[in-house]
This record gives C-alpha cells, structure tokens and sequence, in this order.
C-alpha cells in the first residue's frame, strides 16, 4: 500500500498526464516517439507481471499469454468482422481477465516453482497453437491488426501518428497506475498481502484466500492484456513470438531490475531496459549479456529493485507492499 | 451446563502412531484452562483438532454448544476461535497495526480501527503501528501474534506456548498480561505452556497430558500434588 494521500497521488497523476502531453507535442522524432511508445507499452506488460509479484508473491513465466493473445483476439476479431474494433478491445482485455481468474482458481493453489513451470506450460500451448494454426493466425508469420478507419470515434490519420500512440499508451499507463494504487490501498489489497505474506495465518484470521489470490492473477493478466491490445494497435501486427516464453522473461527481467516494493516499479524497469538498449546502440547485440549483467547487479546489490534503491536515497517510508521479500513468519 | 468449548473422545491418528488417543476436555466461559505434559504429549495436537488444522480420526469438537468437527478453520474462527501459533506467524511485510486491524475487520467489529488500537495498547505495541511486522524484535513479534489473535471478541482462544524463546521476566509479565486481557475481554483460554510457573500461576485448571491422553485434570493445587503427574512430568523438573 502506498503511504502516499489521495490528493497527493491526484497530483502526480495529473502532473504525469501532462508531461506525457508535453512530451508527445515537443518531441518531433518519430524514432524517438516510437522508441517511447514502446518503452511505455513494455512498461504496462512488466505492471501486469509485477503485480501478480507484489500482490501474490508469485512469479509468472508465461504472461506472454495474455500479452498475445489480446493482440490475437482483436486481429481475428477484425479479420472475421466478428465486430466492432471497440468492442474487440473489450471483449479481448474482459476476456483475458476473466480467463486468467478462472485459470487462477486453479494454479494459484499450486505453490513455488511448480506454479512457475504451469504457468510457463499454459503460455507455450497457446504459442504452439498459434504457431501451427496457419488458416486462422498466419502461422508463424503472424497476422496484421485490420483497424478501422475510426477507432473511439478518432480517425486513424490522427491515431496511428506516432505522437499519438504514445500520448496513448502514456495515459493508459498511467490511469492504469492510478486505478491499482487506488484499489489496492483497501481492503482488497491488505487481504491479498496478507495471504501471501503468511496464507496459513490468513485463514487462521477468518480469510478465504483462494479467491483473492485468483482475483490477483486475473487482475495482473488484464493488465498484460492492455499491453497486448497497446502493441497491437502500435505495431498492426501480431505473431507468435508476442506468445514466446522469452518475452514472459524479458517481462520478468524488468520487473526485478525495477523492483516491486513501489507499483511504478516495473515500469521503470520496463523503461531503463528500452532506453538503455537505445543507448547502447551499435553494441545492441551483446544486449543480452549487458542486461544479464545489470540484473545480476541489482539483485545482489539491490535486491529491492532500482524503484526500492531510490525510494531509499530519497528516505521515503517502505511501503507495505513488498514482494518477494520473505516474511518472518512461520510456514508449513 | 453448556461449555463454551468441549472435546470428545477426540483422537488424531497418523498411520500407526496415535498422536491424540480419546481426549476429552471442557472450558467454561471465562475459564483458563493450561494444558501441560511433556514433548510430544499431544498439546500441540489438541490446539491443531480444535481449530480444524488437522481432521480428527474419531471423536467431536463442540464450541458453544454447536458441532463444529466439520467446519473448516476459516468458518470455525468467524465463529469466535481463535488461537496464536508457537513457531511466530505474523504478516511480515504489512505494518503492524494494518493486520491487527484486518484480523479485527475480518470477524465483523463494528469499528476495527478502534478495537486494533485497544489491543496494541493493551499489548505495549501502540507505538509500532507503522513498523513493518518482520523489522520488530522477537518479544515484540511474539506480542503482535498475540494481538492477531485477540482482537475482534473471539469467545475461545487457544494460545499455543505464547511464552516459547521469551526470558523468564518476560515470560511472567506476558502472563499476567495475558490472564487481566482475558478477564477484560471476557474470553476463555486453553493455554499450552512449557513454562511450569506461568501455567500453575494464571490457570483455573490444569490438564496434563501424556501420550496422547488426559493423565489428569483439576485445579493446580491438586494436580501438583497428583502422583501420577509428579512420575510422569514433574519428577523429572523437580
């Protein structure tokens, strides 16, 4: 839970709203726009992989799924006039949420590692199955995204502009933002951290935590779905590699150089990975091994993530939310 | 008369090895019961039957007059059992006075903050509000299980070795601590209890186990001077 007011959470929204509107109106670069759009897209997908960290205390190795198969479900949707574009967003970010709660009753039960490697299985049938079903997806070709020519009642000229998908993705990450800060600092968000700091305890002070926790994952998978449905509109495109395990990793990677004892930490994962591979440039293809190395760093040198490392430089209070942290309590 | 918790003939059985064998204890309303009885005399056990963490073999768990050996531990605790755990277990990352006030809203009070703030006070905990469970002492985490366990008006609360790894100073002003809190907040007490003084000190009755079965029961005066207790337990403090 965040120490911060309401007001004050208010505020910084309203400030970053309006930087993201400065930034899209004074950055003339479309590199530099598209290069931002895309830092922030992989910003809501690492939120989403981050959440079910910080919530549940879990690590998901197959979220890919959902950031997929948003993009997928909107493609075909089009594709087969199924309908409306707005409604496919919806049915595809609804769909998925409501999916993962219902696979969530399911695997949230199974604990550790275990729950890794389902998660890690559930993802790579859903790429096998896009991989091989070339009639409907493209195969491993992948599909374009057919948006219309309006989308929410703005003509593609002025949507697909790359100042637009930033501003875009931008808000939609930042609302987002807003919207978990605000509904976790109730009593959803104790219930959830009280299940995964010590589940026993929690059912020995009267909480049914099986609920709950799936609540979390489908939560964390609607807004991996988002990220998938931002993408799609980003790129028009969609293929099985948005499926891979490899990108639920690179999620992964993100989420703990950013850390999850601040929500914003993943984001800001998301973001040093993107701009730090700019950065880099020429040297990009030893990307991998750079960024191996800066996780090994942080994890021993700052195992709370950048976000927790500057959350102390700046002596702000700890927040209740820690993730993975362990707790001091006793399990059987 | 109606008891506010009674057992029946309760029995846990794992494989061969009969870890409760046909106990049968009451508790009346405000009473506190401290159960003794070397390790693995089966008062760990009892606490863990009552509250519904491990299924029963054989036998029955009546609390407040109503059969309960069917419920889960979530359904029991909502209504009114509440225990404290020997090994700490608390929230580790959430502040303190946050899952004293969860544990509070979770059994329906009225205003949880209020009834959070009592316990922590009543628990010289108030000052740590804020603190994160897992940044306290070992006495104060000791304490804050305690209040976990306390709040929301449960009827019944089993406190398994509330005392374990506390000096002996400690240990006794807990007690005392423990027994005005009871009274106070009018709520009976099944007390397993390492600590010899602590249980002949605070409890109106004392049962002693041994093997998975009630070697005897009645007030402290006439279970010290028990013979079978002094051979099976005492005889070999003393």
């Amino acid at each position: 839970m965040s120490s911060l007011s309401v007001s004050r959470l208010m505020m910084l929204t309203v400030l970053a709203l309006a930087l993201g509107l400065g930034v899209s109106m004074l950055v003339g670069s479309g590199t530099v726009l598209s290069l931002l759009t895309q830092a922030t897209i992989y910003a809501v997908f690492a939120l989403g992989v981050g959440l079910l960290l910080r919530q549940n205390g879990m690590v998901s190795f197959g979220h890919a799924l959902y950031f997929g198969s948003a993009g997928y479900i909107v493609a075909i949707a089009l594709q087969t006039h199924a309908m409306a574009a707005e409604w496919a967003i919806l049915v595809a970010v609804l769909g998925l949420t409501l999916f993962g709660f219902v696979i969530g009753l399911v695997i949230v039960r199974v604990p550790g590692v275990a729950f890794g490697m389902l998660t890690l299985a559930v993802g790579q049938m859903a790429y096998l199955t896009a991989s091989r079903s070339r009639g409907l997806t493209g195969g491993a070709d992948g599909m374009s995204v057919e948006w219309p020519n309006t989308l929410f009642g703005v003509s593609s000229n002025l949507l697909f502009k790359p100042a637009s998908l930033m501003l875009i993705s931008w808000t939609v990450l930042v609302l987002l933002l807003l919207g978990l800060a605000l509904g976790l600092r109730g009593r959803f968000g104790a219930i959830t951290e009280a299940a995964r700091d010590n589940e026993e305890r929690a059912r020995f002070i009267g909480i049914q935590t099986l609920v709950p926790r799936a609540a979390v994952y489908a939560l964390s998978a609607g807004v991996t779905a988002v990220a998938g449905v931002l993408a799609a509109l980003n790129t028009g495109f969609v293929s099985p590699e948005a499926l891979h395990w490899s990108l639920s990793g690179v999620a992964l990677m993100m989420v703990v150089v950013g850390g999850t004892r601040v929500l914003w930490g993943p984001a800001l994962g998301a973001a040093i990975y993107f701009l730090a591979k700019d950065v880099l440039g020429d040297h990009a293809q030893h990307w991998m091994a750079i960024f191996g190395t800066a996780l090994i760093v942080v994890i021993v040198f700052a195992p709370e993530g950048l976000s927790g490392l500057l959350n102390r430089l700046l002596g702000l209070k700890p927040s209740g939310g820690a993730g993975h942290a362990g707790s001091a309590s006793a399990h059987h | 008369m109606t008891y506010v918790l009674q057992t029946d003939d309760v029995a846990i059985h794992y494989g061969g090895v009969k870890a409760l064998d046909g106990v049968s204890i009451t508790l009346e309303k405000g009473q506190i019961r401290g159960l003794i009885g070397p390790n693995g005399a089966g008062k760990s056990t009892v606490i863990d039957a009552i509250t519904g963490r491990r299924p029963l073999t054989r036998g029955r768990v009546t609390l407040g007059g109503e059969d309960v050996s069917a419920l889960g531990v979530v359904q029991r605790r909502q209504r009114g059992l509440s225990r404290s755990f020997q090994r700490t277990s608390v929230f580790g990352q959430m502040p303190v006075r946050k899952q004293v006030e969860l544990a509070s809203y979770k059994m329906g009070t009225a205003d949880p903050g209020a009834d959070a703030d009592d316990v922590l006070r009543e628990l010289s905990l108030d000052t740590l509000g804020d603190a994160i469970a897992a940044d306290l002492g070992y006495g104060e985490q000791r304490r804050l299980d305690l209040a976990i366990a306390l709040v929301g008006s449960p009827t019944v609360l089993l406190l398994d070795e509330p005392m374990a790894g506390l000096s002996v100073k400690e240990s006794l002003d807990l007690a005392q601590h423990l027994k005005a809190l009871a009274l106070r907040r009018h709520v009976s007490v099944l007390l397993v209890e390492h600590d010899m003084d602590v249980v002949f000190g605070i409890s109106d009755v004392v049962t002693v186990f041994e093997l998975g079965r009630v070697i005897a029961q009645g007030l402290p005066a006439e279970v010290r001077a028990d013979p079978r207790v002094r051979e099976a337990y005492l005889g070999s403090a003393a």
